[in-house]
């Protein structure tokens, strides 16, 4: 059994670890071991943030990203969970669509990228599209086996207390006692939906992905690593606000 | 098999069984047959035998959950408006871990034609009857396993049932609790004049809860006892009557 840290020592250790590594990378760029084009130091990246953000660039791209990952986590976060209840709650829809699941689900988001142009265009849509793929099955998924996964007994404690009927079982038994389940598939679907979001960029699509492929065409490699970290520093943001939400919405858990 | 809800046709019986069977499966041969039984309003009765003879599903059958293989179920409900005529305390409590207790209580009077004034304060009268008044804002996960069971027996309660059943209710709890939460069923039996039917395979708690107990036994089980009792663990025969119990089911037992 691993002893337990004190919250500060955990914080404390946490910090020490990231001063760490951004020592070691600033070491390793300096050193002139790697050649300064192809690693810049992380002392560049204030610098290169600045001044992407006097010109608004930095404002424009993020903005652009978060636009396109909003709307296509919402898409997919919303049809992922009622295809994978109703796939959970209703045998013969399930046995219908199991093998089209099959067909689709190993392709992976980015293989779309062509019919994704084709169809919308090099444009926001497109980009959507990608996004609520990727974060469509993940929920798709979690929610299907967390539905499967409700104590059945539960279900019948409903029976004997008049709540049997579709609705009552599905609102006040089926989708409350998935809720754990189905917020671990949000959550993975809000980390998978970023790289996604860099990935239809990267294609062209305006945003913090096409901005890095121009500047590493140009070898601004600094400029690289400021949208690298502010990918991170974005997915830090929504998941550390989602788990907020979601500590509070499963309140009832020990 | 036909479950009917009538009026009060044999005197004042609440529940009529007649030659019920019950199996799980069609392919397997049936685990209780020939089960007549009526339960008189107002009367607590328990339900004892070894384990698989079908106790649990006899309860189900009565509650409407499971189909019973062959015979007739009759519930004689009173016909009033904001009432289920049967329900259910589970042996695991069974709250819904997302609801406070409040919450859970009310689960039952959801959907009833009932003002939303009567609902909250039949929840509170509820938590009343169990001495949970203040515990209402509680989630489940902050009880103990004596408390979780009294929101389950307010739950029931709630919906104003013309039978209770009890399916092992005490079952999992410590000796202590099990024994308080007798004396606190037997009052409120006292002050609801509900009618209760309480599986059990304790026939120490059987004698000491119930006024008729009847035994199940044999395979197929059948019942093999019905026998009328004096409540209470300080009544004179309590252990007269526990042994003659378990020896009639000794007679009936086979492996």
């Amino acid at each position: 059994m691993r002893q337990p840290l004190k919250l500060h020592s955990s914080i404390a250790l946490s910090a020490l670890g990231v001063g760490a590594f951004l020592l070691a990378w600033e070491a390793l760029a300096r050193s002139g071991i790697v050649p300064s084009g192809l690693l810049p130091s992380p002392s560049a990246v204030p610098g290169a943030f600045l001044t992407e953000f006097r010109s608004g660039t930095w404002q424009a791209m993020v903005f652009a990203s978060l636009s396109h990952y909003l709307s296509g986590l919402a898409l997919g976060t919303v049809l992922g969970i009622t295809f994978g209840t109703a796939a959970a709650t209703w045998g013969i829809w399930d046995a219908f669509q199991a093998w089209v699941v099959r067909m689709l689900r190993p392709i992976p988001s980015i293989a779309w990228i062509p019919f994704a142009i084709i169809w919308f265009g090099v444009s926001k849509s497109a980009a959507t599209f990608l996004i609520a793929l990727t974060v469509f099955w993940i929920n798709y998924y979690a929610t299907y086996s967390a539905v499967r996964g409700v104590d059945k007994d539960l279900i019948e404690l409903g029976h004997a207390f008049g709540q049997g009927g579709l609705i009552p079982r599905l609102f006040k038994i089926v989708l409350p006692g998935a809720l754990p389940g189905i917020l671990a598939g949000v959550r993975a679907g809000l980390g998978q939906g970023w790289m996604t979001v860099v990935a239809a960029e990267l294609f062209g699509i305006s945003g913090l992905g096409a901005r890095m492929s121009d500047a590493s065409g140009l070898l601004a490699t600094h400029i690289v690593v400021l949208y690298m970290v502010t990918i991170a520093a974005l997915y830090g943001v929504c998941d550390f606000l989602f788990m907020q939400v979601q500590q509070r919405v499963l309140a009832w858990q020990k | 098999m036909a479950k009917v809800n009538g009026t009060n046709v044999n005197g004042s019986a609440v529940i009529d069984l007649r030659g019920v069977a019950i199996g799980y499966g069609a392919e397997s041969p049936p685990v209780l047959v020939d089960v007549d039984l009526s339960v008189e309003r107002g009367s607590f009765v328990a339900i004892v035998g070894p384990s698989g003879v079908g106790k649990s599903t006899l309860l189900r059958v009565v509650a409407g959950l499971h189909t019973a293989r062959a015979g007739a179920v009759t519930i004689h409900e009173t016909k009033k408006p904001g009432h289920r005529p049967v329900s259910l305390v589970f042996q695991d409590a069974r709250l819904l871990p997302w609801r406070r207790v409040a919450k859970n209580v009310r689960f039952g009077l959801e959907g009833l034609p009932i003002s939303t004034a009567e609902r909250e304060e039949r929840v509170a009268a509820a938590l009343r009857l169990v001495r949970l008044d203040d515990y209402g804002r509680r989630w489940p996960y902050e009880l103990s396993g004596g408390q979780r069971q009294r929101v389950g027996i307010a739950r029931a309660l709630a919906v104003d049932p013309d039978i209770l059943l009890m399916d092992e209710p005490f079952g999992a709890l410590d000796a202590i609790t099990r024994h308080s939460l007798q004396d606190e069923l037997l009052r409120i039996h006292r002050e609801t004049g509900k009618t209760v039917l309480f599986v059990t395979h304790d026939l120490e708690e059987a004698v000491h809860l119930a006024d008729r107990i009847i035994v199940l036994g044999g395979s197929p089980a059948r019942i093999v006892q019905d026998v009328r009792n004096e409540p209470g663990r300080e009544s004179g025969g309590f252990r007269e009557q526990v042994e003659q119990l378990r020896s009639g089911i000794a007679d009936n037992y086979s492996i």
